[in-house]
């Protein structure tokens, strides 16, 4: 008689090891907020409800909770994310160009996704590379020094 | 003591509160926004800014403490430059709409600006746009007109205990929002539009319809839906109640409401109330005069009585009808036509549970003060879901649970899911096992008992095989853990409250139940409560509706009382008691002839339905029933008699706190139709020559209680104060006034009858339930709460389905030895395995239709029993 | 000079940080009474590095003072302040330093959990720290035994989920209790009511990375380091128009010039320095001439800016400083949490009049607008964040309202020349 599981046994078991971080399940909702996107994709309303039942939470705590950050996507995203950091110290160095790039190789806006959903791109503020700017993440990859062609040459390498 | 000032003005403060609070003390007042008494503190509209000598900063009134030697200013020309900042910040985005916003003449932004000068139009670039959200039938969502003070989401969470909606997004795009982005799905309190301070969200009812201005008047009265009793303002312009509006800092419900009492209003309004008197003619009934139908009434019932003598009349009084009108009623029966016949649906488990838990701890047993409730260290909620039955007593509990406090809860209550600190999840009808299980535990685990009756205590000790948490488990299904843990949390409080449901008095057992809940309220130094589902059960009690007892709750076999009656009213008592509700239908065509039914809706609402129905349609000879709607039972009476909705009259209301409080007259005036149904019964009472009820107002009636009962000796009408009086205990608890009686037979009656009893193992169990938004009759004509909830369902946990071959909006086919009906399956995660839940608020489907009954032997009270369950998909 | 922070990437290994003296701080700490510790810190004069430049020892003590438990150590790795990769240097390079200092803290303050909110943005990171525990948990440095002292303490690394708001405490707290990251009302403080309603400690990456030393090798030489007011070693976070941009670990009260023209090797391409920001982004800009100001709390102050993180963010001659402006108040508005008023609808205020300077759109009086807007705002907020936005957009008008008011009249004279970009 038990309910259907939405989340997968691996994402299950890295659930249960978050929770042991916290004393309250309400502490987990970020972690396992990360699992869900991993595992859906995006936040969809049973991504939410599936965290909220795992633990224990309302729904609209959740909800209210990931909607303030703005790594949680909350709308379908291509295969892979770009961040590029537009912020002072990379903009200066012409990281507003780089933008740009994007848009006439990809056909990506800020808070868009390209025609062929290969790439989303998130406009960042500051990724802690100022040092290294123009700089941007790539799901989880960090990339500095860019320019208008460095950039093309490191996206080719995401499909 | 604290010595501040502000404006200059010395004040003095006993107490740590904060500088707002201490100004509105002292009729200073300062502007907020965000701050709302009964929330929690929040700070971030900036509009309460005040300045402090020595502080650099403007500081937010609502949120800094008022310190000793503080100087404090309110509107310097610094301050108010300030508060015309954060007025244009708010404006920048806030459509200007007033002259078509429902909220203009009561929006505190409007309000603020009129106030502090207008501000002018500085901000260029288009204004943040969210369009206007109606996919919710009762509320309707602005989220351009929000200021984001954020009290509706902490109303929600943090008072309401729902968690329905939250801010959404971050900075100047957040905005309030429920799951869905749509539709609430939610408990429908209202609270969160009550506590807006602009027009972002608002009740749907009204929608174009209510400007402040244009109301005719503003009536303070009590909510007419369930045993407590709020306070409500009724918003009246014509003779129509245009909108609800809470109270705060008034009533038993400091401003809070549940959806019945604030959506719920609509039915006094209905088109479908009764027009005129109706009388059967050929076997179809028919509008007829008043005249007409008051002369039949007293003709019938004087030939009954003529014929078969007046025992052969019952009468069943209304716990929707007010004090004066069951008081009339009961001396309508008993002085005019001879009948002690009278019970109401009180029988049902209110009473049985009142007397006994009175018959042990002494008369005001139960008579304590809701609002205590979160001051206890714990709360024991045994058989019910307050938050249900009566919602604001439940938000007390979830505040109780937000203090810190311990909550257990033992049998189902869906509501206190979040709230409870542990549950006993006992199966339906075994809640008394988790008790006396819970007693075992907490004088195994307890040092010493308070040593305050030894002789009650003997008795405590005195209890045999109270059940080992292992036979808990097996004869309730109640894990060991969570026993033995409930009873390590409670084992130490110095107060407690408990909460009883019906179900426990409604039970083979009552007896055992409530000898083990005074046990255990001894043992944890507690008050009690018992949940009453209409506004005036407990006046019902109280007026002598019952066939052995007067008003005042005093026995009709001593002659005493019953002389002090027989002297006001001028007849002769009978002394034998007469029969009780079940007793009368079962009866009925034998010993009973005729029948007068006030305000109640028996062919509905008991269960037996058939044999109801049955007996009212076929084996009477006179049927008479007064009622504001055509209710099954009133479509089976020979004379129908249109009374007053509760919005109509005048009168009082006694809630399950014991507190009288008063109505008042909002609409109705020229409401020609119906009659209070006091003056009814006065008026068939002077046709037939029966009775002395020469009243004129709901007051004269309480002036004769008042010299009847000795309970309400000196009890003034005009006396009643503004939150309504706890008469005659004004608060004090009278339970450890008299000596505590050990109920007789009591050892006996505790220990646990040792056969395997059914556990809900053995196969599905129906149970009624009651759901939030509607509690029977008047609900269903509420359109409100019909669109919240517009059908009949029947819910069960997913895995109890999958048992069952039924799916998710599937018909299921339930039958009993009464009868069958078909309903829609819902599943809901979480509902405890096996049971099959229907409520019992629908015309054609209730499903107390399914319940016969088994009658405790002691009380009468009917034991429901669905015999011969069977659950088919189909 | 001695540097113990950063100083070598060779002290990623544990063994390796060993060899270096590492650990040997939480050591000998773990042979004093906590008092002691706390006590040892207060002498050594140590601010937090986290931008306030509040003394540790004097907020260690209000903690030391409230009895309840459990208690924690929260360190705060949310490094959101646009300009600023110390925090971020420092992880990569010397993990070990952190947690040691972690550690120390957890005995002096009685706490047996630490959690580590690191910033979303810093992936990398997580799996560098989530290494070093694992090697500091072997070692028994952490863990139920710490040293054998019977001690218990642990540290688990939380996420943050991209919000700068997240590295104010409160709010930090809040998210760590899984909420949204809303300042809270203060008082309480978190070291009387932090997570959970427990006393809790918020320190710095860099503030919890001093202490191994100050450990190590006592308080007094610690407080001989640097400037006698605000002592030991400081990071500076260069980027922008520099030659070698990086991280810089240097006495504090390094003199600005100092930093840029000899650590990072002066102005690109050899231009001309037009303006820096000396703190992170909410640091008021200062001028060319103001820059032999030394590089601590107080005299950054002085000069009408802020130390902050410390993030030196420098601009050559043809940076266009409305574009500048706008970029910061877009950061800020999109930042702003939207708890309070002023800072929800003024910084969005602030960027809207500020975009249509910048794309010649702007009229007279928008100038005086911007001023008037940013002083309602002052003051007014409920917490830093909304003040700095303010100050930050007041400190380019002061020093460059003639840019202003060219661009109101003429357009942005950088973006005709060469042709760069809208932002
Ligand atoms: C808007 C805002 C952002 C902040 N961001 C950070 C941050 O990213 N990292 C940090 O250590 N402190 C940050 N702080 C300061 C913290 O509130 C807190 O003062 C600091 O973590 C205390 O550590 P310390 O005593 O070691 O300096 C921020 C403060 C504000 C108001
Ligand atoms: S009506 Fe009540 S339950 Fe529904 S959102 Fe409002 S406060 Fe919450
Ligand atoms: S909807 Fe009303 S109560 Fe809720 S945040 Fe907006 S303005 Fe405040
Ligand atoms: S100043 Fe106000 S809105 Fe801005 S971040 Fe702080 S609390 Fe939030
Ligand atoms: S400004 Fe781009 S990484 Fe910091
Ligand atoms: S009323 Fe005080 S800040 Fe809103």
């Amino acid at each position: 008689m038990t309910e259907p599981q939405p989340f997968s046994p691996k994402s299950v078991a890295l659930l249960e090891e978050i929770r042991k971080k916290y004393p309250t399940g309400r502490a987990a909702l970020m972690p396992a907020l990360y699992v869900a996107q991993e595992e859906f994709g995006w936040l969809r309303p049973e991504a939410l409800k599936a965290v909220a039942e795992f633990l224990g939470l309302p729904e609209m705590t959740v909800r209210s909770t990931a909607t303030f950050y703005s790594m949680y996507r909350h709308r379908k995203a291509g295969r892979n994310v770009i961040r590029l950091c537009t912020n002072v110290s990379c903009m200066v160095l012409g990281a507003g160009t780089l933008k740009g790039v994007l848009g006439n190789v990809y056909g990506l806006a800020p808070g868009g996704t390209s025609p062929d959903g290969r790439f989303s791109l998130e406009v960042a503020d500051c990724i802690g590379a100022c040092g290294k700017g123009p700089a941007m993440i790539v799901n989880d990859d960090l990339h500095t020094g860019l320019d208008a062609k460095k950039i093309l040459e490191v996206l080719e390498n995401y499909k | 003591m604290i010595l501040i000032t502000i404006n200059g003005k010395k004040i003095e403060l006993d107490g740590p509160v904060t500088i707002f609070e201490a100004a509105r003390r002292n009729g200073i007042d300062i502007p907020s926004l965000c701050h709302h008494p009964a929330l929690e503190l929040w700070g971030g509209c900036r509009m309460c800014l005040v300045e402090i000598e020595k502080m650099p900063r403007l500081q937010t009134s609502c949120t800094v403490k008022a310190a000793d030697g503080m100087a404090v200013y309110t509107e310097t020309p610094r301050v108010v430059a300030a508060r015309k900042a954060m007025l244009e910040f708010l404006l920048i985005n806030h459509p200007l709409q007033c002259p078509t916003c429902d909220k203009a003449g009561e929006c505190a932004l409007q309000d603020l600006t009129v106030r502090y000068g207008a501000v002018a139009g500085r901000f260029e670039e288009g204004k943040r746009t969210f369009p206007e959200n109606v996919d919710d039938p009762v509320i309707v969502r602005n989220m351009e007109r929000c200021i984001m003070c954020t009290r509706c989401v902490r109303m929600c969470d943090g008072v309401q205990g729902a968690f329905a909606i939250g801010v959404v997004g971050r900075g100047a795009g957040s905005h309030v929002e429920p799951f869905s982005g749509g539709r609430y799905n939610c408990e429908y309190c209202g609270n969160c539009l009550n506590v807006c301070p602009v027009g972002a969200i608002m009740s749907r009812l009204h929608r174009y319809t209510y400007r402040p201005w244009q109301m005719d008047k503003t009536v303070k009265t009590i909510c007419s839906f369930c045993g407590v009793g709020c306070t409500i303002l009724l918003e009246v312009r014509g003779d129509a109640i245009q909108k609800v509006s809470p109270a705060f800092g008034k009533g038993v419900n400091n401003g809070l409401l549940c959806g019945r009492g604030m959506f719920g209003y609509g039915y006094a309004g209905s088109p479908e109330r009764l027009k005129t008197p109706l009388v059967r003619k050929d076997g179809k009934l028919v509008p007829a005069s008043w005249d007409e139908a008051l002369a039949l009434a007293a003709r019938r019932l004087l030939e009954v009585k003529a014929q078969h003598g007046g025992r052969a009349i019952a009468g069943i009084a209304g716990g929707r009808c007010t004090n004066e009108e069951n008081y009339a009623f009961q001396k309508f029966m008993r002085a005019g036509l001879g009948s002690n016949n009278i019970d109401s649906t009180a029988r049902l488990g209110l009473l049985h549970a009142q007397d006994l838990l009175e018959g042990i701890f002494g008369q005001g047993a139960a008579a304590n003060v809701i609002r205590g409730i979160p001051h206890s260290d714990a709360v024991l909620v045994v058989a019910c879901d307050p938050t249900r039955t009566n919602p604001v007593m439940g938000l007390q509990v979830r505040a109780a649970s937000k203090a810190g406090k311990k909550v257990v809860a033992i049998g189902h209550a869906p509501g206190l899911k979040r709230h409870m600190t542990h549950h006993l999840s006992a199966a339906f009808g075994h809640e008394g096992i988790a008790l006396a299980g819970l007693l075992r535990e907490l004088l195994r685990q307890k040092k010493a008992l308070p040593g305050e009756n030894p002789e009650f205590e003997a008795a405590i000790m005195g209890f045999s095989e109270l059940p080992s948490p292992e036979e808990v488990r097996r004869l309730a299904g109640v894990p060991e853990a969570a026993l033995t843990q409930a009873a390590e949390a409670l084992k130490d409080v110095s107060t407690s409250s408990i909460i009883a449901g019906r179900e426990l008095a409604a039970s083979m057992d009552a007896k055992r139940n409530f000898m083990l809940l005074a046990a255990i309220g001894y043992v944890l130094n507690s008050r009690f409560f018992l949940v009453s589902e209409h506004p005036n059960e407990q006046g019902l009690i109280d007026m002598g509706c019952t066939p052995d007892m007067l008003p005042g709750g005093r026995p009709l076999a001593l002659q005493t009382f019953r002389e002090r009656c027989e002297h006001e009213w001028g007849a002769r008592l009978d002394p034998e008691p007469g029969l009780t509700l079940m007793e009368m239908f079962e009866q009925a065509g034998g010993a009973i002839r005729a029948m007068y039914i006030m305000g109640e809706n028996p062919a509905f609402n008991l269960p037996g339905r058939k044999k109801i129905k049955e007996a009212l349609e076929k084996k009477l000879d006179f049927l008479v029933v007064q009622d504001i709607f055509l209710t099954e039972t009133a479509s089976l009476a020979d004379v129908v008699l249109p009374s007053k909705a509760w919005s109509e009259k005048e009168g009082t209301y006694t809630n399950l706190e014991k507190r009288i409080q008063k109505l008042a007259q909002a609409t109705g005036k020229n409401h020609e139709a119906g009659m209070e149904d006091w003056r009814i019964l006065a008026l068939i009472g002077r046709l037939a020559g029966l009775g002395n009820m020469p009243y004129a107002s709901a007051s004269d009636i309480i002036d004769e209680i008042a010299r009847v009962s000795p309970l309400h000796a000196g009890l003034r009408y005009e006396d009643l104060e503004e939150d309504g009086m706890m008469w005659p205990y004004k608060g004090k608890p009278l339970r450890m006034s008299g000596g505590m009686q050990p109920l007789p037979a009591a050892k006996a009656a505790a220990t646990l009858d040792r056969r395997e009893e059914d556990t809900g193992q053995t196969g599905p169990a129906l149970v009624i339930e009651k759901p939030l938004f509607h509690s029977g009759s008047l609900s269903r004509h509420s359109g409100a709460l019909l669109d919240i909830m517009g059908g009949p369902e029947a819910k069960m946990a997913p895995g109890t389905a999958a048992g069952l071959g039924i799916c998710e909006g599937g018909s299921v086919k339930i039958s009993t030895a009464e009868g069958e009906m078909v309903l829609k399956a819902k599943l809901e995660k979480g509902l405890p395995a096996g049971a099959i839940f229907a409520g019992n608020n629908f015309g054609d489907a209730g499903a107390l239709g399914l319940f016969g009954y088994e009658l405790e032997p002691g009380s009468k009270t009917p034991v429901p029993r669905a015999e011969g369950l069977e659950i088919t998909p189909l | 000079m001695t540097s113990y922070l950063l100083d070598v990437a060779r002290n990623r290994n544990i063994e390796e940080y060993e060899k270096a003296g590492g650990y040997q701080g939480l050591g000998k700490a773990l042979f004093m009474e906590p008092g002691q510790v706390v006590e040892e810190v207060k002498k050594s004069g140590l601010r937090g590095r986290g931008g306030a430049g509040f003394p540790t020892g004097m907020k260690w003590m209000f903690m030391a003072s409230d009895p309840k438990s459990p208690r924690y150590i929260v360190c705060n790795a949310d490094e959101g302040e646009p300009g600023t990769f110390k925090d971020k240097a420092l992880i990569d390079k010397n993990p070990h330093v952190l947690l040691e200092g972690m550690a120390i803290a957890g005995h002096a303050l009685m706490a047996g959990l630490g959690y580590i909110y690191l910033r979303a943005e810093y992936p990398e990171e997580r799996g560098i720290l989530e290494a070093a525990l694992k090697e500091a948990r072997a070692k028994g440095y952490l863990g139920e035994n710490v040293m054998g002292s019977g001690k218990k303490f642990d540290i688990h690394v939380h996420m943050g989920a991209g919000a700068y708001i997240c590295g104010e405490e409160t709010a930090l707290i809040d998210s760590l209790e899984g909420k949204r990251g809303q300042p809270r009302l203060k008082p309480p403080f978190p070291v009387n009511s932090g997570l959970w309603g427990m006393p809790t400690m918020v320190n710095n990456v860099e503030t919890l990375s001093n202490l191994p030393f100050i450990m190590r090798e006592g308080a007094l030489r610690y407080a001989g380091i640097g400037d006698p007011s605000c002592p030991g070693n400081k990071l500076f976070p260069v980027s922008g128009h520099v030659e070698r941009p990086g991280v810089y670990e240097l006495p504090m009260g390094t003199p600005l010039r100092e930093i840029i023209y000899e650590h990072a090797g002066g102005i690109k391409n050899g231009k001309a320095l037009k303006a820096v920001i000396p703190g992170g982004i909410s640091a008021p800009v200062l001028a060319p001439d103001q820059i032999d100001c030394p590089m601590d709390f107080v005299s950054v102050q002085k000069a009408g800016s802020m130390l902050g993180s410390g993030a030196v963010m420098v601009f050559d001659e043809d940076t266009c400083i409305v574009r500048v402006a706008l970029r910061t108040l877009e950061f800020f508005e999109h930042e702003s949490c939207g708890k309070c008023t002023p800072c929800r609808e003024g910084t969005g205020w602030l960027k809207a009049i500020l975009e249509r300077i910048e794309t010649k759109q702007g009229h007279g009086g928008d100038i005086q607008l911007l001023e008037d807007v940013c002083r309602n705002i002052a003051g007014n907020t409920f917490c830093p964040l909304g003040d700095g936005a303010a100050s930050a957009a007041l400190g380019f008008i002061r020093h460059f309202r003639e840019e202003f008011t060219e661009h109101i009249r003429s357009g942005c004279r950088y973006h005709r020349e060469q042709g760069q970009a809208q932002p």
